[in-house]
């Protein structure tokens, strides 16, 4: 075992292999609190990249409503378990890393679902958690919740299915961190599709080896976001790469959002794999679950969010999300708009930090009818 | 408390009995010769009747990650014979699960000889070579064998109840269509509905196991009453650099491989053999009876 730096759990652990990090990071966030679980994400993935023979359940992206959604079943509930109970206190992690916690004979602490796990994308979907009590009233947190978790492949920094692979058939790409697995060498062992907590390799039955998310690669090569992030309506997506973590470009929207301001959070930072896909926690959902999903940053994250509109620049960041097919490698806010720029430094794209308000006439002269609310 | 104590002293001397009298270590593999030119895959043809077995200790992978202590698979009883043009091991070993559907949490049964590629030189690892040591790995298959016997596996094979709307494949062109078909567009050996259910492969250590891109290894499987029979056989000599040239009298060694599938073995997860030693019989021709064994005719 080799020793590799984690920021997210700030400090040093074993990893298989040395560390070294991507020229750049490919990397996404999420705004939880604007996702409605439309599964456009869902839908635009599943028909650009598994619409073919054995990948009929596989969902590299998939939209599962926590508490109680899990594709497939129980896979963070099932891997918590098997972690035991670690202190996260932060900044520093002082809890064992799935890596730590390895037994002897494996590459990593993992488990192998069964098939039948796979046969409920939809379970828990849209269950609350909590009771409601006589008298309750509206609070925040609330006291009945749920929220809407999107995923796809994290792109770790320090991946679990490339740890576990025997063959060293997964590969992380250092121009842009992105994890493939190579297709012609795979033979189909499953020990990714064990390692991984994130559960995001499958196995296909009709070719007999694996696959995953691959990051859109061959979008992101011509300078465009993912599928998913382009086609989501909520536009509670934004895609590109984050630089290095002690050197952030508070440029740079991504590096901004999770370097700077810390807004957006890792997925369980707490399994030590450094996964890139970032979250912006819901501020509706107690804090002790949120601890436990996005870490210790969780509660000062929700109480930025809350106070966003009074930040200007924070808020610019934000209404960039959904804007642009392309990728944002630059921002900067002028005057009331904010606006994102390519790799060059070109403009692609100016939005209002405020949309207009509209107030409409109940009685529509022009075509001598009146609105109602529900049209 | 007294039942286990009883058992467990029972037990032990049972171990200790079995120890006094049971057989030595194997001394080595004899592949007798057989009549004929062309390849032997029958794993029920009369002529391995002549062929002695010899009883091989499989042992659970436990050296490399991941690993497997509990694998199923103790012993496997080992015959060889050769026609001077093809060499053939017959493999047998217990097996209460056939197994042969692939799917995430199904594995399926598998066996391996393995032999230097250089035979007269010094043998290299008996775990997949070792950098330098080549070897040559020919893995039989119960999944390859079953597509062979009853095509090659589509969804509705695998999950009867499944459904799907219309495939990319089934409207796009074979090269459009390749971007959805995975291992099987870039013809991963895994993947294809092969002629033969024996990969011939190469290796040089652990994780370097390699499918050559000619294949002359052939065989056949069959389950019955909970054995596998198994029969693996390569040309002696062919044109393949990475594998041995052997020929009568030739003296090499053999090592072996198990998965068993129902006992979720896959990859390193299996049982292994050490080298056994492994002699190319000069001659031994059964329908002549009065002729010496072991000389040429």
């Amino acid at each position: 075992m080799a020793k590799v730096f984690n920021w997210q759990i700030g400090r040093e652990m074993d990893y298989p292999f040395e560390g070294h990090r991507p020229q750049r990071q490919f990397a996404m966030i999420f705004d939880t609190n604007k996702c409605i679980a439309c599964q456009t994400c869902t839908v635009a993935c599943k028909t650009t990249w598994t619409p073919g023979r054995g990948q009929e359940y596989m969902y590299w992206n998939n939209v599962e409503t926590k508490p109680y959604g899990y594709y497939p079943l129980g896979w963070d509930v099932r891997i918590l378990e098997a972690l035991g109970v670690q202190e996260m206190d932060g900044p520093v992690y002082r809890g064992k890393t799935l890596f730590d916690a390895t037994p002897t004979g494996e590459p990593i602490l993992g488990y192998l679902p069964e098939d039948m796990d796979y046969a409920h994308p939809n379970i828990g979907e849209d269950d609350c958690a909590g009771t409601m009590t006589q008298g309750a009233h509206l609070t925040l947190p609330h006291m009945q919740w749920m929220f809407y978790l999107p995923r796809i492949c994290n792109h770790c920094t320090y991946p679990a299915c490339l740890a576990a692979c025997p063959r060293q058939s997964i590969y992380k790409r250092p121009e842009d961190g992105i994890v493939l697995l190579d297709q012609s060498r795979c033979r189909g062992y499953r020990e990714c599709v064990r390692g991984c907590p994130y559960k995001k390799t499958y196995f296909n039955a009709v070719t007999r080896v694996s696959e995953k998310c691959i990051g859109c690669y061959p979008a992101i090569e011509q300078g465009r976001q993912t599928q998913c992030t382009i086609a989501c309506i909520g536009k509670i997506r934004l895609q590109g790469f984050l630089g290095k973590p002690d050197h952030p470009n508070e440029d740079n929207p991504l590096d901004y959002l999770v370097f700077v301001r810390k807004l957006a959070l890792p997925l369980y930072p707490q399994f030590g794999l450094e996964p890139n896909t970032y979250y912006i926690p819901p501020v509706h959902v107690p804090a002790d679950f949120l601890r436990q999903m996005f870490g210790w940053g969780v509660e000062q994250a929700v109480e930025l969010y809350r106070r966003v509109a009074e930040d200007k620049k924070l808020l610019g960041a934000l209404t960039l999300f959904g804007s642009t097919p392309q990728i944002i490698h630059y921002f900067r806010v002028d005057g009331d708009s904010a606006i994102g720029y390519d790799a060059t430094e070109k403009e692609l794209v100016r939005v209002p930090l405020h949309e207009p308000l509209v107030i409409r006439e109940a009685y529509d002269q022009a075509h001598d009818a009146y609105r109602t609310n529900i049209t | 408390m007294k039942r286990l104590c009883a058992f467990l002293a029972i037990f032990t001397l049972a171990l200790a009995a079995a120890r006094l009298h049971g057989q030595p270590a194997p001394p080595e593999i004899v592949a007798i010769e057989v009549p004929g030119n062309n390849p032997i895959v029958d794993p029920h043809a009369p002529l391995w009747r002549e062929a002695p077995a010899t009883e091989v200790t499989m042992l659970p992978q436990t050296i490399v990650v991941p690993q497997k202590p509990d694998a199923a698979v103790r012993q496997l009883s080992v015959r060889a014979v050769h026609n001077a043009r093809w060499l053939a091991f017959r493999l047998e070993w217990a097996d209460p699960t056939q197994s042969d559907r692939i799917v995430l949490d199904n594995f399926g049964d598998q066996v391996a000889v393995e032999l230097p590629v250089d035979p007269h030189g010094p043998a290299p690892s008996p775990m997949m070579g070792n950098p330098g040591g080549r070897v040559n790995i020919m893995q039989w298959r119960a999944a390859f064998q079953h597509d062979i016997d009853h095509g090659p596996p589509t969804v509705q094979s695998l999950y009867p109840n499944a459904w799907a709307d219309v495939y990319p494949d089934q409207v796009l062109s074979v090269a459009d269509a390749r971007a959805y078909t995975g291992a099987l567009g870039v013809e991963n050996p895994i993947s294809r509905a092969a002629a033969s259910p024996v990969l011939d492969q190469m290796a040089e250590g652990w994780g370097t196991m390699t499918v050559k891109p000619d294949q002359y290894a052939v065989g056949r499987g069959s389950w019955k009453d909970g054995r596998w029979t198994v029969v693996i056989a390569r040309p002696l000599v062919s044109d393949d650099l990475y594998a041995p040239r052997l020929a009568p009298g030739d003296r090499t060694v053999a090592a072996f491989a198990v998965w068993e599938g129902g006992n979720r073995e896959v990859g390193s997860r299996k049982s292994w053999s050490p080298w056994v030693p492994l002699v190319i019989g000069r001659a031994t021709v059964p329908d002549r009876p009065g002729k010496p064994k072991g000389s040429k005719p």
